[in-house]
C-alpha cells in the first residue's frame, strides 16, 4: 500500500530532482503508518457506509427503561463511570506522547504535499484502496493515486474531491455535501416573538407543547403512558391567525435545531431536485437532531394529487411524495418533529394529513372575544392612547377580526396620527383604520354596500 | 358587601395600625416576598379593608367582589423554577442524571430546562391571568392571609375554626388540581410566594391542633415543588403531618417522598457509619410502609382505569424504594390491613422480579446483591415459577454462605412436578451444573445431559443437515475467484500440506462435530488418519472425538482403535478424544475415568499431557473428588514442569468457580515452588490460569489468593493476579476492576531487544503444532513483560461480558486501547472483542474485526482473524464467511492461511447448529465451565505462535441443542415499560425446531400450549394449554 505514486503518478512530473521525491516517499510512508496505527484501513468493498462508520464506537449505548427509576439510574450512572475510565486513559496516554505537536508537523507536512491551489474534481470510480478515476469539471478523466492520508471512509463515487494542481492525485474531499439551500434553511437566530407575544390560542399553544417541544425534552413521559409521541402537527386556520407566530414562538423557545422551510422553496427548476432537497432537508434534521422541522404553506407543494399532463405539477407531485416518505417512510426517523403550516387544510393531499404522518391538527380560529381584547392589549400595550379611546367598542364588534386585522387597525390608527402630527392616538384614529383595514379585507367592497 | 355576622365581623378591638400581618414591617421580615415592592403594597392597599369580610365560606364571594371592582392587577409572581421543580425526579439522587454523560438526552434535558426557565421568567412577568386564574390566586391568597392571621396572630386571637376553613380551602384547591403534562399545577404555581409564609405559620403555631397537621400536610405538598434542593423538606413536613393517606395528594408526591426518604437513608446511614450508632430509621420506616402498599395499590386502583403510566411506574418506584431503603424483603409481606392478599402476587410479580434482577447487575454492594436476588428467588418459588427460581439460583450460586446451591436446588426441585422438574433439568445441562439429583434418574440423565447426543441429532435430520461435509465445502474457494482480486494475486503463499491437511482435520472436526459422521475420520480404513504426520496424527485422532461428541458409547467404540496404536500421537490423540467425547456428559459408566488413569503413567510425555487435558474437558465443571485424586499427584509430584501446569489448568477447569481449597492449596504450592526459569515457560501461564478459574466468578473471595500471587517475584506472578482478579469478577460488570486493568493497560514499556529472536521462534514454531519438544529456552522478556497488559485487555472483556451497558462502553475503550496502546495491547483487544461477542455477529463489530484482520502487525492481525471466526462461531454468518474466504485468498503468509482457515471451521461449526456463548437463558447466565474453555483458549491465542495449533481442542463447544420453539425474534428491552409490551419485534413464525440467535428471543406463537419454562431456549417441554387448567 505503501506505492502511493505509482508509476503513472512519477512519470508526470519529471520537474522534480529525485532527492525531494525520496524525502517525499518517506514522509508518505510515515503518515501511513500513523494512520494505520490509529485506524486500520477498511480493505473491504467500496461501498462504504456514509459518515456513521462503524456504529458500534462513538455512540453511547441507549438506556432502558426511559422512565426515572432507579434501573436507569443505575445504567446512566454506570456509563458515566466508563466515560470517566475513558477520559482518564486518553489524559493519561496524551500525557504520555502529546500528540499536538505531532499533529502539527504532521499537518504541515501534509499541506506541503497537497500544494496548492487545488484543482476540484468528481470522484467516477474508485479501482482499488490507492487508485481512482477521477474527472475534473473540464477535460479528460485521470486515473490517479488516492494520497494515504485522504479519509478512504468518505470517499465514495460521485463525491467532490481535491486534486493536486500538477499530478492530479486526490489530496482531500470536499467533505460538505449538504446541499447548500438546506443550510440557508437552518435558523440561527432565534426570532424575538415569543409565546409571550400571542394572544390566546392557550390550547393551541399547549398542544404544540406537547406534541413538538414535550417528546424531545421529556422522552420518558411519553414513555410512561405508552404511547409514541405525534411526529408533526398541522397548523390550519384562515389567514392572520397567528400560525407563523406560533411557530416562531416555537424556534423562540426551543433549544432543538430548528429548520424553517416555505413550501415553494421546494419547487426547483430541475427534474428530482424538489425530492432531493427533501431528502437532505430531513438527513440534515436528523444529522443535527433533535430538530424542529417548520414547513410553512404546505400546500404550495401537498395539494391533492390529480391526473396531470403538465411536468410541473408532477414534478410537485413527486415532491410531496418525496415528503411523504420522510414523514413516515421505511426510515424510522428519531428526534425530528415537523411543523406544517396552511390555510388551505381541505386541498391538501389526504395521504399528508393522515394519521401516523401528522398527528395532530390544530386549527386556529378568528379570536373570539376575550382573545380579541389581549391581542388588542398587546399592540397597544406600547401606542401612547388617547384618553378618549375605548378599545372595548372594537372587541365586541361582530367583525371578523384575525389577529392581523387587529395589528393592522392598530398600526393604521398610529400611521394616522402621524399623519396629524398628534403624539396620541385617538379613538377617531383607530375608527377610520379600522374601516380602511376592513375595507382592504372585504377586497374594494365597503362596509354597508349591501345594506 | 356582606359582612358576616359570624365569629369575628369587622373587629374594631383589632389593632389598626397594623391592616395585615404580612404588611408589618419588623426587621428580620422574612415571609415577604423580595420581589413585590412597590406593586404588592399597592395591591395590599386593596387587600387591606378586604380582609375583614373574612366569612367561613365568603372567600368566593369576596373574591368576586373584589374583582368587580375592576382593578387590574398585574400580579408580580414569578416562579422561574417550577418546571424543573415539578418534573423534578423523586430524589436528589435519581435526578443526578449524569452531565458528564454525553447523552444527547441528557444534553437536551439540561438545555431545554435552563431555556424554559428563563422563558418562564420573562413569560410570567408580562402575562396576565385570565380571569379564572385570578380568581384562584385571590382567594388562595385570601386564605393563606386568613391563616396567618388565625395562627400567628400576636394576641392569640386565633380561631380555630377560621384557620381550618382556610386551611380546608387550600388544601381543596392544591388536591383538585389537575396537573396538565405541559405546566404546573396552578394552586402549587400561585402559592409558591407563600411559602415561607406558611411555613412561618407553621413553625409558630399551635403544636398539638388538628390544623396543624393538616397544615404541615399541605406544606409537604408544596414543598415538592418549593423547597431547595436537598433540604428534604417534603419529608421534614410529611413527618410532622398525618402518615396516613398519601395517595390522595396524588402520585407525583408520593413519588417526591419516596425520593426523599431515600436520599434521608442514606444520608443517615453515611453519618451513622462516623459513629457507628445503630441507626435509627423507625420513623422512615413508618413511612415506607405506608408508600409501598400505596404504590400498590395505586396499581391495583388504576388498572380498571387504564392509567398505565401509574400502573407501571408504581411496581419500579416500590422496588427503588425498597433498595434504597434496604427493606426488600418487605417485598414479600402482605397488605398492612389485608392479611392474605400478598403484595407481590400474580399480576405483578414477573415485572418486580425481572426489576429486580436487571438492578442486580448493577448493585456494587455484594451484600445488597444478595438480598436482592434472594428477594427475586423466593418470588418465583413463592409463585410456583420454579425454572425462573431456578435460574436466579444459579445466578446466587455459592455466594450465599447459608444455603448453597445444591440445598436450594434441592428445594426447588422436591418443590415441583416431574414436567417442570425435566425442564429444570435442561436448564442446568446448559449451566453444565453438577448438581444431581437422586431421586429421579430421568431428570438426572437429562442434568447429565445424557440424551444431548439425540436430540442434536434430531435437530440435525429436522433441519437436514445430517449429511456430512468435507471442508472443502466450507472453503468454497470457487467462489473466491477473481472477483475481489485485482491486486496480484500471484504471491499467494505456498502452502505446505501438511499444515493444509491439518487445518482440513480442524475444519473437518468443527463442521461435523457431533454429528457422528463425516467423510475424513469416521470411514474406515484411517486413510486420512496417516496423511497427517506426528501431531497431525495426534489431532486427527482428536479430532474423532470432536465428531462423535456426547455420543460416548458410539464414541468410545470408534475411539477404541487408536487406543491400542503402536504410535504415541495416536494414542495420545485417542485420549483427548475420550475427554472431548465426554465432555459435559455424566455418563453412568464415566470412561475417562475408567480409561484415561492409566495413561497418566505412559512412558510418553505427549500420551500423558493427553490424558491430564482429557481429564480436564471431561469433567469440566464437575468438581469430582475422584478426578482430584488422579490429578494431584500429578500436579504435586511430577517431576515435568509442563505436566503440572496442565494439571493445574484441568483441575482449574474441573473445579472452576468453586474456591475449593485443597485444589487452591495445591495450585499455590506448586506456583511457589517452581523455579524461576520453569516459569519462563510458556505452558506456566496454565498453572496460573488454573489457579484463576478455581475462583471464576467469586468476587472477593480472590482477594487472599492475590496477596498471595504478589510474593512472587516472577513476571508470571502479576500475569497470574491481574487474570485471577478478572476472572474473580467476571461477569459483574464491576467499574472499578475495569478502572484497575484499563491502569495496566495504561503503562507503557520500553520495547526489549529479543523481537527479533521472537520471529524465528515463530516461524518454528508455525510450522508444526505444538511442539512440546521445541525448546523454549529463548528469553522471552517483551511477551511477559507485556504479557499481563494482554491478560487485563481480555479481562475488561470479562467483566464486562454479561451486562450490556458496560459491554457496549467496553468496545469504545477498546478502540482508545488499540489506537494508544502497546504491541501487547492491540493484539488483544480482537480476542476481547471476540468474547465480548461471542458467536454473536453483529454488524458493526464485524466490520470493526475485519478492518483489524488487515492490520499491519502480524499478530494484531492473526488473533482478528481468529476473533472472526469466534464472533460468528456457529452461526454460518454469511458476511463473515465472505470476508474469511477473501482473507484466504490474500493471506499474507502460511500461519495466516491456517488461521483463517481455523476461523472457517468455527463458523460453520455443527452446520451452524452449535454456539460457543457461554452466555444462555437470555444471557442472563453465564455457564462457568464454557467460559473457563473459551479463556483458556483465548490465552492460548495470545501466544498465538506457540500454542495455538494444538489447543484449539481445548474448545469445549457448548451447543445449542433442539429447541421446540414456534417464534423467533429480535429481543427487546422489556424491563420498565408500560403496559404489556411485546417481547419481541420483527418477529418471524417458524415451527419448531429453529435457531435462535445470541440476540433473539423467541415466543410460543399460538396459545394452545404453555411453556414449562420462562426462557424459551434449548430445550422446552409444552404441556397442551387445555390439560394446564
Amino acid at each position: 500500500m505503501g506505492q502511493a505514486q505509482g508509476g503513472q503518478g512519477g512519470g508526470q512530473r519529471p520537474e522534480r530532482d529525485p532527492e525531494k521525491e525520496k524525502a517525499e516517499k518517506e514522509r508518505r510512508k510515515k503518515a501511513y503508518e500513523a494512520r494505520a496505527r490509529s485506524r486500520p484501513p477498511l480493505h473491504t468493498g467500496r461501498r462504504r457506509k456514509r459518515n456513521k462508520g462503524t456504529g458500534t464506537s462513538g455512540r453511547l449505548p441507549k438506556v432502558y427503561p426511559t422512565s426515572k427509576c432507579k434501573l436507569r439510574l443505575l445504567k446512566l450512572e454506570r456509563i458515566k463511570d466508563y466515560l470517566l475510565m475513558e477520559q482518564e486513559f486518553i489524559q493519561n496516554q496524551e500525557v504520555f506522547k502529546s500528540h499536538e505537536e505531532k499533529d502539527k508537523e504532521e499537518r504541515e507536512k501534509m499541506e506541503e504535499l497537497r500544494g496548492s491551489p487545488l484543482a476540484v474534481g468528481s470522484l467516477e470510480e474508485m479501482i482499488d484502496d490507492t487508485h481512482a478515476i477521477v474527472s475534473s469539471s473540464v477535460g479528460p478523466e485521470y486515473y490517479v493515486s488516492v494520497l494515504s492520508f485522504v479519509n478512504q471512509d468518505l470517499l465514495e463515487p460521485g463525491c467532490a474531491v481535491l486534486l493536486h494542481n500538477k499530478v492530479m492525485s486526490v489530496v482531500g474531499i470536499l467533505s460538505d455535501d449538504t446541499d447548500p439551500m438546506v443550510s440557508v434553511m437552518k435558523v440561527d437566530k432565534a426570532p424575538l416573538e415569543s409565546y409571550a407575544d400571542i394572544g390566546g390560542l392557550e390550547t393551541q399553544i399547549q398542544e404544540i407543547k406537547e406534541a413538538v417541544e414535550l417528546p424531545l425534552a421529556h422522552p420518558e413521559l411519553y414513555e410512561e403512558v405508552g404511547i409514541k409521541p405525534p411526529k408533526g402537527v398541522i397548523l390550519y386556520g384562515v389567514p392572520g391567525t397567528g400560525k407563523t407566530l406560533l411557530a416562531k414562538a416555537v424556534a423562540n423557545q426551543t433549544s432543538a435545531t430548528f429548520l424553517r422551510v416555505v413550501g415553494s422553496e421546494l419547487i426547483q427548476k430541475y427534474l428530482g431536485d424538489g425530492p432531493k432537497l427533501v431528502r437532505e432537508l430531513f438527513r440534515v434534521a436528523d444529522d443535527h437532531s433533535p430538530t424542529i422541522v417548520f414547513i410553512d404553506e404546505i400546500d404550495a407543494v401537498g395539494s391533492k394529487r390529480y391526473d396531470s399532463q403538465s411536468g410541473g405539477t408532477r414534478e410537485i407531485q413527486r415532491t410531496m411524495l418525496e415528503l411523504l416518505n420522510q414523514l413516515d417512510g421505511f426510515d424510522e426517523r428519531g428526534d425530528v418533529k415537523v411543523i406544517m403550516a396552511t390555510n388551505k387544510i381541505e386541498s391538501l393531499d389526504p395521504a399528508l394529513i393522515r394519521p401516523g404522518r401528522i398527528d395532530r391538527k390544530i386549527e386556529f380560529p378568528l379570536p373570539d372575544i376575550k382573545t380579541k381584547r389581549h391581542i388588542f392589549g398587546i399592540h397597544t400595550g406600547r401606542m401612547s392612547l388617547g384618553d378618549d379611546v375605548d378599545l372595548e367598542a372594537f372587541v365586541m364588534a361582530k367583525d371578523e377580526l384575525s389577529g392581523a386585522d387587529i395589528k393592522a387597525v392598530c398600526t393604521e390608527a398610529g400611521l394616522l396620527a402621524l399623519r396629524e402630527r398628534r403624539m396620541k392616538v385617538t379613538q377617531d384614529d383607530f375608527v377610520k383604520a379600522k374601516e380602511k383595514a376592513l375595507y382592504q379585507k372585504k377586497g374594494n367592497i365597503p362596509e354597508g354596500l349591501y345594506i | 358587601m356582606r359582612l358576616s355576622g359570624t365569629t369575628r365581623g369587622v373587629s374594631p378591638s383589632r389593632p389598626t395600625p397594623e391592616p395585615a400581618p404580612k404588611h408589618r414591617i419588623v426587621p428580620g421580615d422574612f415571609h415577604r416576598a423580595p420581589t413585590g415592592s412597590v406593586e404588592e403594597f399597592r395591591d395590599r392597599k386593596w387587600a387591606a379593608p378586604a380582609h375583614r369580610v373574612l366569612e367561613n365560606e365568603g372567600v368566593q364571594a369576596h373574591c368576586a367582589a373584589r374583582r368587580s371592582d375592576g382593578v387590574t392587577r398585574k400580579p408580580d409572581r414569578r416562579c422561574p423554577h417550577w418546571r424543573w421543580f415539578w418534573r423534578r425526579p423523586n430524589s436528589t439522587a435519581r435526578a443526578s442524571s449524569p452531565r458528564g454523560c454525553r447523552g444527547v438526552q441528557a444534553a437536551m434535558e439540561a438545555q431545554t430546562n435552563a431555556k424554559t426557565e428563563e422563558i418562564e421568567e420573562k413569560k410570567d412577568d408580562d402575562k396576565d391571568l385570565s380571569p379564572e386564574d385570578q380568581m384562584l390566586l385571590e382567594g388562595l391568597e385570601l386564605a393563606v392571609e386568613r391563616l396567618q392571621d388565625a395562627l400567628c396572630s400576636v394576641f392569640h386571637l386565633s380561631d380555630p375554626t377560621i384557620a381550618s376553613a382556610a386551611l380546608k380551602h387550600l388544601v381543596k384547591e392544591v388536591r383538585s388540581a389537575t396537573s396538565s403534562m405541559t405546566s404546573v399545577p396552578k394552586p402549587l404555581k400561585f402559592l409558591r410566594p407563600h411559602y415561607e409564609t406558611l411555613k412561618h405559620c407553621h413553625s409558630t403555631g399551635d403544636k398539638t391542633s388538628s390544623t396543624h397537621k393538616l397544615l404541615a400536610d399541605l406544606l409537604a405538598v408544596l414543598a415538592m415543588t418549593m423547597s431547595k434542593r436537598g433540604s428534604r423538606e417534603i419529608l421534614l413536613f410529611k413527618k410532622q403531618g398525618s402518615m396516613q393517606d398519601l395517595g390522595s395528594w396524588g402520585h407525583e408526591f408520593v413519588r417526591s417522598l419516596a425520593g426523599e426518604i431515600g436520599a434521608e437513608y442514606s444520608a443517615r446511614h453515611l453519618a451513622d457509619k462516623v459513629g457507628n450508632a445503630e441507626i435509627d430509621t423507625h420513623d422512615l420506616a413508618a413511612l415506607v410502609d405506608e408508600i409501598v402498599p400505596q404504590c400498590h395499590s395505586a396499581m391495583v386502583l388504576f388498572t380498571e382505569i387504564v392509567l398505565f403510566h401509574l400502573r407501571h411506574n408504581a411496581y419500579a418506584e416500590a422496588v427503588d424504594l425498597l433498595i434504597e431503603t434496604q427493606r426488600l424483603p418487605k417485598l414479600l409481606d402482605d397488605y398492612p390491613l389485608e392479611p392474605g392478599k400478598a403484595l407481590v402476587d400474580q399480576s405483578n410479580f414477573q415485572r418486580v422480579c425481572l426489576y429486580l434482577l436487571r438492578c442486580g447487575t448493577f448493585m456494587a454492594d455484594p451484600d445488597d446483591l444478595k438480598e436482592l436476588r434472594q428477594c427475586a428467588f423466593c418470588l418465583y418459588e413463592r409463585q410456583g415459577e420454579f425454572s425462573a427460581a431456578l435460574g436466579v439460583a444459579l445466578q446466587m450460586g455459592d455466594s450465599d454462605e447459608n444455603t448453597p446451591f445444591s440445598a436450594r436446588c434441592q428445594i426447588l426441585f422436591d418443590a415441583a412436578d416431574n414436567l417442570t422438574r425435566k425442564q429444570m433439568g435442561f436448564l442446568l445441562a446448559r449451566h453444565r451444573s453438577n448438581f444431581e439429583f437422586a431421586d429421579d434418574y430421568d431428570v438426572d440423565a437429562i442434568i447429565g445431559n445424557n440424551r444431548l447426543h439425540g436430540y442434536y441429532v434430531d435437530l440435525g435430520r429436522d433441519l437436514d443437515v445430517l449429511d456430512p461435509k468435507t471442508p472443502e465445502d466450507i472453503y468454497k474457494s470457487h467462489l473466491g475467484d477473481s472477483a475481489f482480486s485485482r491486486g496480484p494475486s500471484t504471491s499467494a503463499p505456498h502452502v505446505d500440506s501438511a499444515r493444509a491437511n491439518l487445518a482440513s482435520t480442524f475444519v473437518n472436526a468443527f463442521v461435523n462435530a457431533g454429528f457422528g459422521n463425516d467423510l475424513l475420520m469416521t470411514p474406515e480404513g484411517n486413510a486420512w488418519l496417516y496423511k497427517n504426520k506426528e501431531h497431525g496424527m495426534l489431532s486427527a485422532a482428536a479430532s474423532l472425538g470432536m465428531i462423535m461428541m456426547w455420543n460416548v458409547e458410539e464414541g468410545l467404540t470408534m475411539i477404541d482403535k487408536f487406543l491400542y496404536s503402536s504410535e504415541d500421537n495416536v494414542k495420545a490423540g485417542a485420549c483427548l478424544a475420550i475427554g472431548i467425547v465426554s465432555s459435559s456428559v455424566r455418563h453412568e459408566s464415566d470412561p475417562p475415568i475408567a480409561l484415561l488413569p492409566e495413561h497418566l503413567e505412559s512412558p510418553s510425555a505427549t500420551i500423558r499431557r493427553a490424558a491430564i487435558v482429557a481429564l480436564g474437558l471431561a469433567y469440566a465443571g464437575a468438581a469430582r473428588e475422584d478426578v482430584l485424586e488422579t490429578l494431584a499427584p500429578v500436579l504435586s509430584g511430577s517431576e515435568i514442569f509442563v505436566e503440572a501446569a496442565f494439571a493445574a489448568l484441568s483441575l482449574g477447569q474441573i473445579y472452576i468457580g468453586t474456591c475449593d481449597s485443597e485444589v487452591v492449596s495445591l495450585v499455590i504450592q506448586k506456583f511457589m515452588e517452581t523455579p524461576d526459569a520453569n516459569l519462563d515457560a510458556p505452558e506456566a501461564k496454565f498453572l496460573g490460569l488454573g489457579l484463576s478459574l478455581l475462583f471464576f466468578g467469586r468476587g472477593e473471595k480472590g482477594d487472599a489468593m492475590l496477596e498471595a500471587l504478589k510474593t512472587i517475584s516472577h513476571s508470571l506472578g502479576t500475569y497470574a493476579s491481574v487474570m485471577l482478579e478478572t476472572c474473580a469478577y467476571a461477569g459483574t460488570g464491576n467499574v472499578l476492576k475495569i478502572q484497575k486493568m484499563l491502569h495496566i493497560c495504561a503503562e507503557h514499556h520500553s520495547e526489549s531487544p529479543s523481537v527479533t529472536s521472537e520471529v524465528s521462534l515463530n516461524h518454528r514454531a508455525n510450522s508444526s503444532m505444538r511442539t512440546p519438544d521445541a525448546s523454549h529456552t529463548l528469553p522471552k522478556t517483551r511477551d511477559l513483560a507485556g504479557a499481563h497488559q494482554s491478560v487485563a485487555v481480555i479481562g475488561i472483556a470479562l467483566v464486562t461480558a454479561g451486562e450490556e451497558v458496560g459491554a457496549e462502553m467496553a468496545l469504545r475503550t477498546f478502540d482508545h486501547l488499540l489506537h494508544y496502546g502497546e504491541p501487547t495491547v492491540r493484539c488483544a483487544v480482537p480476542l476481547a472483542l471476540a468474547l465480548l461477542r461471542i458467536s454473536c455477529p453483529d454488524y458493526g463489530i464485524v466490520d470493526q474485526m475485519s478492518r483489524l484482520t488487515h492490520d499491519a502487525d502480524t499478530q494484531v492481525s492473526l488473533c482478528a482473524i481468529l476473533g472472526l471466526g469466534l464472533l460468528g462461531a456457529g452461526t454460518n454468518n454469511s458476511r463473515i464467511a465472505g470476508l474469511l474466504r477473501q482473507l484466504a485468498e490474500h493471506a499474507r503468509e502460511p500461519s495466516m492461511l491456517f488461521v483463517v482457515r481455523l476461523a472457517q471451521g468455527l463458523l460453520h461449526m455443527g452446520k451452524g447448529l452449535l454456539t460457543i456463548s457461554p452466555f444462555h437463558a437470555d444471557r442472563t447466565l453465564i455457564s462457568k465451565s464454557a467460559m473457563g474453555a473459551i479463556l483458556i483458549f483465548l490465552h492460548c491465542c495470545l501466544d498465538m505462535k506457540r500454542t495455538i495449533l494444538d489447543k484449539t481442542h481445548y474448545l469445549m463447544p457448548v451447543s445449542s441443542v433442539p429447541s421446540r420453539l414456534s417464534d423467533d425474534a429480535k429481543a427487546v428491552e422489556t424491563v420498565g415499560q408500560a403496559g404489556r409490551p411485546k417481547t419481541i419485534t420483527g418477529f418471524q413464525t417458524h415451527t419448531t425446531p429453529v435457531l435462535i440467535g445470541v440476540n433473539d428471543r423467541a415466543e410460543l406463537a399460538s396459545e394452545e400450549h404453555l411453556a414449562k419454562s420462562n426462557i424459551l431456549e434449548g430445550i422446552v417441554i409444552l404441556v397442551p394449554s387445555e390439560e394446564e387448567k
